[in-house]
Order: structure tokens, then C-alpha cells, then sequence
């Protein structure tokens, strides 16, 4: 029998604003205990929720990026439960009205691309934060994150293998992050994924008993609880127990590395979802769509599209450039200020990534902007000085904070490069005479010695010469 | 419109509330009457009214800017058990 | 000066003129509570020390000439419900016996800014849910009128503070005729606003889509003069109205009724109702036409129905809005528990009063799944259409009149064996809080042993100043 995966994921992002959906409180992560809180949000009685516009905005413009249709009425409602994290014993978020529906993400899968359906995306609000101890019979409770604003996004079961749920929650942190509409830290919880996933007889059309995933903080960890759970399903529906299979919310274990069942935090709950009573129901104005379509930048696919056709990088290079918005932004800086594609390719992958990783910088913060980047560059491919000079006027750049001009460094440091044949071709001579031996290897068919040869003709030169220019004249020699 | 003494029970540990079994039973029965009264008048000659027809709807927002409430003291006054400045319950087991 | 007769304007006008000092006038009024207020129990909270603070504040500006807000010296008395910063603010319920919150509601907020001083908090229904205030977990009020009787409810101790000269207006919350009633059985005047109107924001709600705050008063323009005030949007309450009032609601108060358009409920005729409120309203609606207005009775169907459908949302959205009293971050604590969920039970369960657990548990139960379609979904179809029947009304005339109540204030202790303690002649006024209607409770006249007997003028959306007109014609100007 064989059995196919049916995997839907529910995502929850926190929204980057800078206050609560429902009150002015700020959203700042690492705040000191329930330093972030006012009556509002703690739901002291008499407190009434009031709409936060850049959550409206948010939430629109993440519809446009994942190609929904946006509904300009839609409305709020109560979801009724009681947990010590919810402050109100409701949580206000949308219920059959939500503020956009329909949308997709393509992936590739298998070579392919595949279209991956969204049923709809919410807005709605965080809870707080429960803080067990293992020692301690205490809990705590810190209310800084109620009331962070949430969007809510939920795809429709096309998912069909673990793979595919992981490419897919990376699509979507991409285009989320690009929009500057998440930060999708998965770490810090500000980007949080649920799987629902059941197996089915392949043929089937029918969905079977689904089981819900929660707690999962990575794509790894998204990658090995559906593995586990689709083993620990199939191996069911192999032994005939298929209806050991029952509806309920399981965590992933890391240290186990399995699926756990989770004790009935009341499982099976009636919400008792009505309209909020202190919300009117929302009316998204065009302008709002329009303003938030416009602000909108290139997004993910497009640019990789573009990329590839446009500086004919390879697959490998256009991942890590385009997978990062503001490596996307500097690699483009520097070519359009003229720098060969694929030398700014090599250096941005190479020495810069490298730079920044040493010195625990991010791309927006290391200190030589495209502009003395690209004059840099520049030298290099036209020859005026070579790749190991160019990386020491790098290493000045950065490591020494030298806010100078590559020219007044190259100056300073000599670095210019020797082109001339003339000048040249006196010290390969030389070189060559204070290594007879060598040479003699070398027309004996040891080929491999060239490189040792260059080396001390370099270092001869002082690292001046050109080392297209040694290589010439040296093969003109020793032919 | 039967409701049953079960039924009342769930909506109990729903509502976080406990009774005693004979006060469970008035309501059961008080309940009763009041739906039958609204299935007898009520409920009747309703028009076809979709209820997602609003009326009232509104399209300006709160900025988003921040405010803060700054005397955190008086904000928790009223919380029984702090420490450390988060709020302490027994521990939950999840 | 009597403080006990004086309305609002005349305290204003005084202080202005010199007559009296504001600080003698509340040292006055706190010497007439602490006798009077032993029999009548209106006030839960009394906030002397403050009073006279403001009072002096308000001395200073009359004395350096600086401009005096619209209720500049007077004494108010504020529904125990409605969020006080600093002072103790009950609901009347154990639950919040000891809550004081940090913040004021926006109504004590506009209040303080135009001068006026708050004297103390006042008894209610628990969480307003009732219609005696003896549901209350702490006091039971009297009827200054009949000491062994109810003064009404939920705004009991505000409808009683005015009426027995404790205090010279108060604020009242109404969901379902809980400013209206209590003004009825008092002999005072009460205003439920159009739902909108006044802020909710610091109102500690019971029915979100039905409550709204309005004044308790001893004149009609005391009435006007408050609204003023208090209404008006509020950015913090969403369902505030953004229809912004300029003009006083003074302005035109003596227009008289001339040319007006006035209906009864033919239905009152052979209902079940007091035959001393029966022809009490009746000659009251002789008096409209005497003064000018057409009055008719014409068959009304809004008030035919709808007492079910009130309970159903009322409680639904109660049991939603006291989903928060669970002893964690505020509230009463019970003293022994195992694991959170015992806290927040054996709190909940020993704090609240039976009213309020039953309320609970019906809206708990009409949202829950096998039961929302059938009951909640439909009674708010009932609500809309309601409203439609309303306006339809409306459109060929101004003003509704209607009994407030059928029947006189009962004696305290004479537990009605209704369930969740509700006659069916309430629809007259639980059904225009469903409509989101304004409407007035005026004194009309007094049974034979003196027990003060309301009628109810209802207008349309934001006619309040027609209402306030009417109510001020009929009166003749006249304080009660």
C-alpha cells in the first residue's frame, strides 16, 4: 500500500510595528518584565481595543505579496477560552470574515515549480509569555508580548512531503522579510509554524484523520516532526491501527526526536467565536491597497529571475545573494556603478562575506559602502592592481577603520601594479636564473612547478607585477 | 428545546464556575423557559437578514505610535502575587 | 442654601455670583450624606478628602476670575462601575471589592476638566445585572420615597443619591432600562443616550453592543447641561459616534413640543399594567396635546416581543466580558488552591453573586456550539430587525411615549420568583438598548401613597434634543 503525505501548515507572524495591535504599547523584544504593558492590553475592566493602522497596512500588504484578495470589509471576533496567558480570558482575532483570502507560493519541488495554496491570512493578537522553572512551583507570567500584532497565514493541504513544508516556510520568510512586513526570527518566536498533516492511500481523494504539530523552532525541527509523525502514521496505517490516529495536538520532542502527544490543554474546546462588540467591522479603503502595492519591492522570485537573465550569476551565487535583501541591494549597487557582475560576485561571496563574518557584522553595517567598494573593484579589473593587493586595501579599509579613498591607500602602500613587459621581464629573467633547477623540472614535465616560479616572481616584484603579465612572459620564455 | 443537566455541566467548565447538583438543575430548567420563549416569539417572521450587512463600519485607525504607561507600580497594585515583576501563579504543567 | 433643592445650574450660578463658596457647599452636602445616607445607603465610596481638594481649586479660579468649566462646583455622584483613578471601584461585587484602578474613564475625565466634583461612588446591581440593587454584595438601598422599598436597579444608589438631595446629579450606566427604571421608581430624571454617544472607555462592561452611560438629574437642563459634557467621540471607544455636536444641548431646550408628532402603544391599553401607571400615562399624553403636540395611539409591535433575544445577547456578551475575573491579575484571590485552574474557579465561583453566575452561564450556553445558530445568531437577526421596525416608526414620527414599568417598586426582600428577574413589561425598555435608541425617563405623576410614577420619551438616533425639548415641556421647567 502505498500512502501519500497531506501536509497544510498554519503560520503565525508578528507584524513589525512599532505599537500592539490593540493599545499604544511598544513591541520591543527584550524588554524587562511586563515593562510593555498598559490597561488596555492587560484588559483591566472598563479597557476597550483600538485598531493599530500599520497592522491594517501590514496585513494588506503581506495579501498583495502572497497574491490574495484582499476583503475590504472584514471584521473582528471573539475566540473564548481561559489560560493565564490570556489576559481578557478572549482572544480578538478573525473568524469567517478575515481580512484576506485565496493567495499562493511557488516552490520548487522536484525540479518543478508548485503552486502552494493559501486559504486565507488573519490579524489577531499575541498572548503573554509563561515562564515555567523546572524547580520551582511557580510559574510566571510576563504580558509584554499580549496584544503583539499577529497575522495569521494558512495554506490549503498541498504540501506533500517534509521538504516541500520547509521549502515552502522558507519562501514565505523571504517574501515577509522583504516586504519588511516580519522580521521572521524563528528564534525569537517572532515567525512560528503549526503542522496538520495526515496520510492517505495514493489514489485517494479523501483526507483522512489529521494530527496537529505545535512548538517547532526551526526549519529543522519542521523537517524531522512531519518525517517522524509520517513514519509513526504509516506504520500505523501498515499494522491495520489506522484508528489509532485520533484529531489532536501533538508537540515535536527534539531530545526524543519524535512527536509527543500533548496533555489535553482542553483539546477539544468550543471557542465560542461571536463578533466583537467593541471593534466596527474594518473597511479597507483603495488607497490603503494602493499605497501598500506601491511599497511593495522586487520581490524574491522575481529578482532571482531577473538576476539570472541580467548578470548570469549561477544558481549557487543567486541563493545567497538574493536571499538576503540587503546583499541583493549592495551587489547591485556595485554593478550599476560599474563592476564587472561576476567579479562583484566573487568579492561580495568571498573576502567581503568573509570580512563581515570576522568581524560579527551584517552587510548594512560594513563600513565600505558600494561607492569606495566599487572604485576598488574597478582597479582590479582594470589592472591597476592585482587581487592580493586589492584584498590588502580591503583588510585596511575595514580592520583599520580607514575611511580613506582605495586611491590614496594604493598610493600609500605602493600597490599599484606593475603592467609593463619591460620592467617586468628583467626580474622573470632574473627569478629564473636563481632557479635553474627548477626550470630544468619544469621542461622535464614537471608542469606544476610554474606556480612555485610565479610565486618567487611575485614576491620579487614586491607583489607589484601583474600576474597575467608574469604568466605571458614566462611561458613565452620557457617554451 | 430539551436542555440537559450534561450540558450544563460542560457550559460549567467552560465558564469556570462550580455549583452545587440542585442549583445545576433550576438553571437547567430556568434556561429552558427563556429559549422556549424565544423560540415562541422571538424566532418568528424573521426575514432573511444577512448579518454580515454592516451598517456601522469604520476605516480610520490609530496611529502607531507609542505610548507609555509609566507608573508600572500602580499599573500591577492590584496583582496579588509579583515577583520580579512578572506575575506569579502556581505552576502550570503543560 | 438647601443644598438638597439646588440643580446644577443654580450651584454654578452661585459660586459665580458670590452666593456660596464651593468649599462650604461640599463641606454641606458631606454633613446632609453622613445623616441622610444612613437610611438610603446610596454611596459604597465617599471621597471627602478629594472633594474638598477640588472644591478649593474651583474657590481659587472664582477668585483669580478664571474661566469655570460647564459644571463648575457641582456635586456628583458616579455609578460605582465606572473606573475612578485612585478610587476604589467595586461593580458592587466581591469580585472587585478591593480594585482601584489606575486610570480614569473617559467620562470622569471630561467631568474633572470642566470643574466639576466628584463626591463618591454609588451602589448598584453586581456587574448591573439586575433591577433593584439588591444584588448588590455589599448594601442594599433604599427608596427615599418608601424606605421599605427598592429604589430600582442596576443604578439604584445614583437614581436615590439625587432623588433624597445627597447628591445634585449622578452618572448611570444602561443596558436594559438600568438608568431609566431606577429614575422611575426614584421621581427623578434619567437619560439613556443614543448608543454611541457617550464614551464607554472606563465603563466596566456588562453588554458591550447595549451599554451606555447617562445622567441621573433633578431638571431636565441639569440633564442637557451633562450631556454636554460627556458626549461626544472618544478615540478610546471605537463604538463611539463621530458625529460631532457643536451646539449645546441647552440651545432650544424651550422650543416646546408645538407641531410634534407623538405615538403610544395602542397595546398598553388592554396590557397587564398598575391602572394608577395607566392613567397616569394616559393623562400625560392628554398634557402632550394640550401643549401642543399630535399625540396618537397606533399599533406598535416594537414593544410586542423581545425579552428572550435581550437575555440571549446580553448574557452571550457578559459571559464573555467576565471572562477576566479569574484572580490572577487583579480581583479577589480565593485563599486555597491546588494549580491555576482551582484559582481561577474557586475564585470565580466564591466571588461572584448568583445573578452573575447564572448570566454567565446562560450566555456561556447560548454561544456554545449546538446553540449559537439556533438562539444567539437569531435573536441578533431579531435585534436588526428590530431596528428596522423602530425606524420604520420613526420616519412618520418624532417621539414614542411609554410606560417605563408596569408595575410599582416591589418591597426589599420580595425576591421575584422570575428568572434571571426580568418582567416581561421590560421590554419597554430593554428593546430601545437593542435599537441603540435615546430615551428619557421623566416623573409624570404619584400613586395614592406617594410612589413616584416615570414615563419614557424614545426618539430615533441622536434626537436627543428633541427628547430633552419634550421632557422639558412637560415638566413646565420645574426641578423635581
Amino acid at each position: 500500500m502505498k500512502y501519500e503525505t497531506i501536509v497544510g501548515l498554519e503560520i503565525h507572524a508578528e507584524l513589525k510595528t512599532k505599537t500592539k495591535i490593540f493599545c499604544s504599547c511598544s513591541t520591543k523584544f527584550g524588554s524587562r518584565p511586563n515593562e510593555n504593558t498598559c490597561p488596555v492590553c492587560l484588559g483591566l475592566p472598563g479597557t476597550l481595543p483600538v485598531v493599530n493602522e500599520e497592522v491594517i497596512n501590514l496585513a494588506v500588504k503581506a495579501g498583495i505579496a502572497l497574491k490574495c484578495k484582499i476583503n475590504q470589509i472584514s471584521k473582528m471576533d471573539r475566540k473564548n477560552y481561559f489560560y493565564p496567558d490570556l489576559p481578557k480570558a478572549y482572544q480578538i482575532s478573525q473568524f469567517n470574515l478575515p481580512i484576506c483570502k485565496d493567495g499562493y507560493i511557488e516552490i520548487n519541488s522536484k525540479e518543478k515549480i508548485k503552486k502552494v495554496r493559501l486559504n486565507r491570512i488573519h490579524i489577531e493578537e499575541d498572548a503573554g509569555k509563561l515562564i515555567h522553572s523546572e524547580n520551582e512551583a511557580y510559574s510566571l507570567i510576563d504580558y509584554n508580548r499580549a496584544g503583539i500584532p499577529l497575522i495569521e497565514i494558512v495554506t490549503e493541504p498541498d504540501l506533500r512531503s517534509a521538504e516541500e513544508a520547509v521549502a515552502f516556510l522558507k519562501a514565505l520568510k523571504e517574501i515577509l522579510e522583504y516586504c519588511d512586513i516580519s522580521d521572521c526570527k524563528m528564534e525569537e518566536g517572532s515567525l512560528r509554524c503549526d503542522v496538520n498533516i495526515s496520510l492517505r492511500e495514493k489514489g485517494s481523494s479523501k483526507l483522512n484523520t489529521k494530527v496537529e504539530i505545535k512548538n517547532l523552532n526551526s526549519f529543522k525541527e519542521l523537517q524531522r516532526a512531519i518525517e517522524q509523525e509520517e513514519e509513526r502514521q504509516r506504520k500505523l496505517y501498515a499494522l491495520g491501527e489506522g484508528h489509532k490516529i485520533i484529531q489532536e495536538t501533538r508537540r515535536f520532542d527534539s531530545s526524543k526526536g519524535e512527536t509527543v502527544s500533548m496533555r489535553t490543554k482542553e483539546d477539544i474546546n468550543d471557542y465560542r467565536y461571536f463578533k466583537e462588540p467593541d471593534l466596527l467591522p474594518i473597511l479597507i479603503r483603495n488607497e490603503i491597497i494602493e499605497k501598500a502595492k506601491e511599497s511593495i519591492p522586487e520581490l524574491p522570485n522575481e529578482k532571482r529571475e531577473r538576476f539570472k537573465n541580467l548578470y548570469k550569476l549561477n544558481q549557487k551565487e543567486i541563493e545567497i545573494i538574493v536571499g538576503d535583501r540587503s546583499l541583493a541591494k549592495y551587489y547591485e549597487e556595485l554593478v550599476n556603478k560599474g563592476v564587472n557582475a561576476k567579479i562583484a560576485s566573487n568579492w561580495l561571496l568571498s573576502d567581503i562575506s568573509r570580512l563581515i563574518n570576522e568581524n560579527k557584522l551584517t552587510i548594512d553595517k560594513f563600513p565600505v559602502r558600494p561607492d569606495r567598494m566599487s572604485k576598488l573593484l574597478k582597479f582590479v579589473e582594470s589592472g591597476k592592481i592585482n587581487n592580493s593587493a586589492a584584498k590588502e586595501v580591503l583588510e585596511e579599509m575595514v580592520n583599520k577603520l580607514s575611511d580613506e579613498n582605495p586611491e590614496e591607500i594604493i598610493k600609500k602602500r605602493g600597490l599599484i601594479q606593475e603592467n609593463s613587459v619591460e620592467k617586468i621581464k628583467p626580474i622573470v629573467e632574473k627569478v629564473l636564473k636563481e632557479n635553474e633547477k627548477v626550470v630544468e623540472e619544469y621542461k622535464n614535465g614537471k608542469k606544476q612547478v610554474k606556480g612555485f616560479l610565479v610565486g618567487m616572481i611575485i614576491k620579487a616584484t614586491e607583489k607589484k607585477a601583474n600576474p597575467r603579465v608574469i604568466n605571458e612572459i614566462l611561458d613565452e620564455i620557457l617554451m | 428545546m430539551k436542555i440537559t443537566i450534561d450540558e450544563i455541566k460542560k457550559i460549567s467548565s467552560y465558564a469556570k464556575l462550580i455549583f452545587k447538583e440542585d442549583e445545576l438543575e433550576k438553571m437547567t430548567r430556568d434556561f429552558e423557559k427563556i429559549l422556549n420563549n424565544f423560540d415562541t416569539n422571538d424566532s418568528l417572521n424573521l426575514e432573511d437578514i444577512n448579518l454580515d450587512n454592516f451598517d456601522r463600519v469604520n476605516s480610520e485607525f490609530r496611529k502607531d505610535e507609542i505610548e507609555v504607561f509609566k507608573d508600572k507600580k500602580k499599573l500591577f497594585r492590584n496583582t496579588k502575587s509579583m515577583r520580579e515583576k512578572n506575575i506569579e501563579v502556581p505552576k502550570l504543567i503543560e | 442654601m438647601e443644598i438638597e433643592k439646588l440643580t446644577a445650574l443654580e450651584i454654578r450660578e452661585g459660586i459665580i455670583r458670590g452666593d456660596f463658596s464651593c468649599e462650604e457647599l461640599v463641606k454641606k452636602l458631606y454633613k446632609r450624606i453622613k445623616v441622610v445616607d444612613k437610611d438610603i445607603n446610596a454611596y459604597l465610596t465617599l471621597c471627602e478628602e478629594r472633594a474638598l481638594e477640588d472644591a478649593r481649586k474651583v474657590d481659587e479660579k472664582v477668585k483669580n476670575k478664571k474661566i469655570l468649566g460647564k459644571l463648575a462646583g457641582v456635586p456628583i455622584a458616579i455609578k460605582d462601575n465606572i473606573c475612578t483613578d485612585e478610587i476604589k471601584t467595586t461593580c458592587a461585587s466581591k469580585m472587585l471589592e478591593d480594585f482601584i484602578p489606575p486610570y480614569n474613564a473617559s467620562v470622569i475625565k471630561k467631568l474633572k476638566e470642566e470643574d466639576a466634583i466628584i463626591i463618591g461612588k454609588t451602589n448598584m446591581d453586581e456587574f448591573s445585572m439586575g433591577g433593584s440593587t439588591e444584588n448588590s454584595a455589599f448594601k442594599i438601598t433604599k427608596n427615599p420615597h418608601d424606605l421599605e422599598r427598592v429604589p430600582g436597579g442596576s443604578s439604584g444608589g445614583s437614581a436615590a443619591a439625587v432623588a433624597s438631595g445627597i447628591a445634585v446629579l449622578s452618572l448611570g450606566s444602561d443596558t436594559g432600562g438600568s438608568i431609566r427604571q431606577p429614575a422611575a421608581f426614584c421621581g427623578v430624571i434619567g437619560l439613556k443616550p443614543t448608543y454611541g454617544l457617550v464614551s464607554r472607555f472606563g465603563l466596566v462592561s456588562f453588554a458591550s453592543s447595549l451599554d451606555q452611560i447617562g445622567p441621573i438629574t433633578k431638571s431636565v437642563k441639569d440633564c442637557a447641561l451633562c450631556l454636554d459634557v460627556v458626549a461626544g467621540y472618544d478615540p478610546k471607544d471605537n463604538t463611539s459616534s463621530k458625529s460631532q455636536e457643536t451646539i449645546s444641548y441647552l440651545e432650544g431646550i424651550d422650543a416646546g413640543v408645538r407641531g410634534m408628532k407623538i405615538v403610544l402603544p395602542e397595546e398598553l391599553l388592554s396590557q397587564d399594567i398598575n391602572v394608577e401607571i395607566k392613567n397616569a400615562i394616559e393623562e400625560s399624553a392628554k398634557k402632550f396635546k394640550e401643549l401642543g403636540a399630535e399625540v396618537e395611539y397606533i399599533p406598535l409591535s416594537v414593544f410586542n416581543r423581545g425579552l428572550s433575544s435581550y437575555y440571549i445577547i446580553s448574557s452571550a456578551e457578559a459571559s464573555s466580558n467576565l471572562g477576566r475575573y479569574d484572580g490572577i491579575r487583579y480581583g479577589y484571590r480565593t485563599k486555597e488552591f491546588k494549580d491555576v485552574y482551582e484559582l481561577m474557579v474557586k475564585s470565580r465561583s466564591e466571588a461572584f453573586g448568583e445573578e452573575v453566575k447564572r448570566r454567565i452561564m446562560f450566555g456561556t450556553l447560548v454561544l456554545s456550539s449546538s446553540y449559537y445558530e439556533d438562539y444567539y445568531k437569531k435573536a441578533l437577526k431579531f435585534r436588526e430587525n428590530l431596528s428596522r421596525e423602530f425606524k420604520k416608526v420613526f420616519e412618520g414620527y418624532d417621539l414614542i411615549l411609554s410606560p417605563v414599568t408596569l408595575d410599582f417598586p416591589s418591597k426589599i426582600g420580595e425576591k421575584k420568583s422570575n428568572l434571571l428577574e426580568m418582567n416581561f413589561g421590560d421590554v419597554y425598555t430593554s428593546n430601545v438598548n437593542l435599537a441603540g435608541l435615546p430615551a428619557i425617563s421623566i416623573p409624570c405623576g404619584k400613586s395614592t401613597n406617594g410612589l413616584p410614577i416615570g414615563i419614557q420619551i424614545i426618539g430615533d438616533h441622536f434626537s436627543e434634543r428633541k427628547i430633552l425639548r419634550a421632557a422639558e415641556a412637560f415638566l413646565g421647567g420645574a426641578k423635581v
